[in-house]
């Protein structure tokens, strides 16, 4: 399963991207519930968030959902953690 | 008849729920510039509610001054689910803590599930607000509340320091509690602005939201701010003008409540970068010449390339590193940036109108809040800033504000070339 998450917004106001392919790794079936979840969870179009808030798109094998701090699913908040620190 | 009922009285503002035959009945009324009168109708069955216009209240605006204590009537049990989100905040919290379970329980559930939403809607909600807000009693001393997140992502945390309580041995807590009392200190001693609803609003701050959380927002109610990740971004409490942005966003959603998009989302970042950084001014006794008109300077760790987040000076200039990036803002509409992320670039353009207050504070010298500050102020709070407002309409309002406020002079003629060096048009 190939999972990406793109963070805009913030105070900085940078964008980071990352992706991470669950295939072959020991924790995909844990990262795949996941990001089902996240997905169940995620809303079609960006939610208007909150000042400076991150926002968050998730893209899972090509349906992607979004979501905003400070708003987030316990799935979504800890997908995204993975995915940023361990994706490329 | 079936009823319960609960009546709040705050100054002049009168706020009425009354459950009659199974309809919930809303009334707000306040002397200021809007009454919010209404009967939703609560649906039981989807939860949601339906609002229609009440014919028979507008004379109830005025209930006598003195009414200052809440009155709290009882009558009936009647089951409910929630309540609608017309109903003002500070009467579902007064609702939340009725003897009566008809009453503080869906009060309770409204306050549980609605948190968020309401938050949502006072950020998109131009008016309703700010009448609740100015009801309140004014106060010349803040009244500071900080809460500890303990590095979850659940707010508002733990209540960790109230106001008056000496500091204690979490530098972080301290730095808020601080910053909080020198944006309070601006606004008041300066605007003559009593907190940032201008009717003595509690401030309230979470830190250590999160786990190397890399950044700080206002969520519509409080400031969050997260540790940082150690990697790029240290303690987000560490720069008074960050607490200062913070507080700002709170400032402008009881004002002129920007849209959080495009360019009036550039010019709500822009006005938080403004206040914050005269907020740090204030504080320091700095002079336009002898500030650094750098925004979250203590913000990046040693291993950053760059010496703040966004420079007002320089746009465009503030950090150029391996990780980060290069600072993409603009100084000038002519490289004004189209994009859809980040809201639509609010924290990228909101360079160029920082650069025209920066250009027209240091041409005229001396304290920034004085005269460019003042300025701002009033076209954030004159009321005639549109909520989709552009860079030229703001512009024009400055030029506006600036004759009313010091007649047609230098301060008009720094801002005229200011919004020109930016290519900001304001003829």
């Amino acid at each position: 399963m190939r999972i990406t998450v793109t963070r805009t917004g913030g105070f900085a106001g940078i964008t980071r991207r990352a992706g991470l392919d669950s295939t072959g790794r020991a924790d995909a079936p844990h990262l795949e519930e996941l990001a089902r979840a996240a997905l169940a969870d995620g809303a079609p179009d960006r939610p208007a968030g909150v000042p400076d808030g991150f926002q968050y798109g998730i893209e899972v094998d090509g349906a992607t959902v979004y979501c905003a701090d400070p708003r987030l699913s316990a799935a979504q908040r800890e997908l995204i953690r993975t995915v940023l620190r361990e994706g490329a | 008849m079936m009823r319960s009922s609960v009546t709040e009285r705050r100054g002049d503002a009168v706020s009425r729920i009354t459950m009659r035959d199974g309809r919930c009945h809303a009334l707000y009324a306040g002397n200021h510039s809007i009454s919010v009168i209404a009967t939703p109708r609560h649906d039981t069955t989807t939860g949601r509610c339906h609002i229609a216009p009440m014919d028979d209240s507008r004379t109830r605006n005025r209930p006598p001054a003195a009414a200052h204590a809440p009155r709290i009537t009882s009558h009936h049990t009647h089951h409910h689910g929630v309540f609608c989100t017309i109903v003002p905040p500070h009467v579902l919290d007064r609702l939340a803590r009725a003897d009566d379970p008809a009453l503080h329980e869906p009060a309770r559930r409204t306050l549980e599930r609605d948190a968020l939403q309401r938050t949502r809607r006072r950020i998109t909600t131009v008016r309703g607000i700010r009448a609740t807000a100015a009801d309140r009693e004014a106060t010349d001393q803040p009244q500071r509340t900080i809460y500890d997140a303990g590095n979850r992502e659940e707010l508002p945390g733990e209540k960790v320091r109230g106001e008056g309580d000496d500091p204690g041995q979490d530098a972080s807590v301290n730095r808020a509690y601080a910053g909080l009392g020198a944006t309070f200190d601006l606004y008041l001693k300066v605007y003559g602005r009593r907190s940032i609803d201008g009717g003595g609003l509690p401030l309230d701050a979470t830190v250590h939201y999160g786990q190397d959380y890399g950044n700080a927002f206002w969520d519509g109610e409080r400031m969050v701010f997260g540790d940082g990740d150690g990697e790029v971004f240290r303690d987000f409490t560490l720069p008074l003008d960050v607490i200062g942005h913070e507080l700002t966003h709170g400032v402008t959603q009881y004002t002129a409540n920007l849209e959080y998009f495009s360019q009036p989302g550039a010019l709500n970042e822009s006005v938080s970068d403004v206040f914050g950084a005269l907020i740090k001014q204030h504080s320091l006794g700095q002079t336009a010449d002898q500030a650094d008109w750098l925004i979250g300077a203590e913000l990046l760790t040693d291993r950053v390339t760059g010496e703040a987040l966004r420079s007002m000076k320089a746009p465009g200039t503030a950090y150029d590193d391996d990780v980060l990036g290069k600072d993409p803002q603009p100084a000038t509409m002519d490289d004004y940036v189209d994009t859809s992320d980040d809201n639509g670039g609010v924290h990228i353009n909101s360079g160029i109108p920082n650069h025209a207050f920066y250009l027209a504070a240091t041409d005229l010298g001396g304290y920034a809040w004085e005269r460019a500050g003042q300025i701002w102020y009033d076209v954030l709070t004159g009321g005639e800033l549109a909520a989709d407002a552009n860079f030229t309409d703001f512009a024009r309002l400055t030029l506006a504000a600036a004759e009313s406020r010091f007649g047609a002079g230098d301060e008009q003629r720094a801002l005229q070339k200011a919004w020109s060096r930016v290519g900001v048009e304001t003829a």
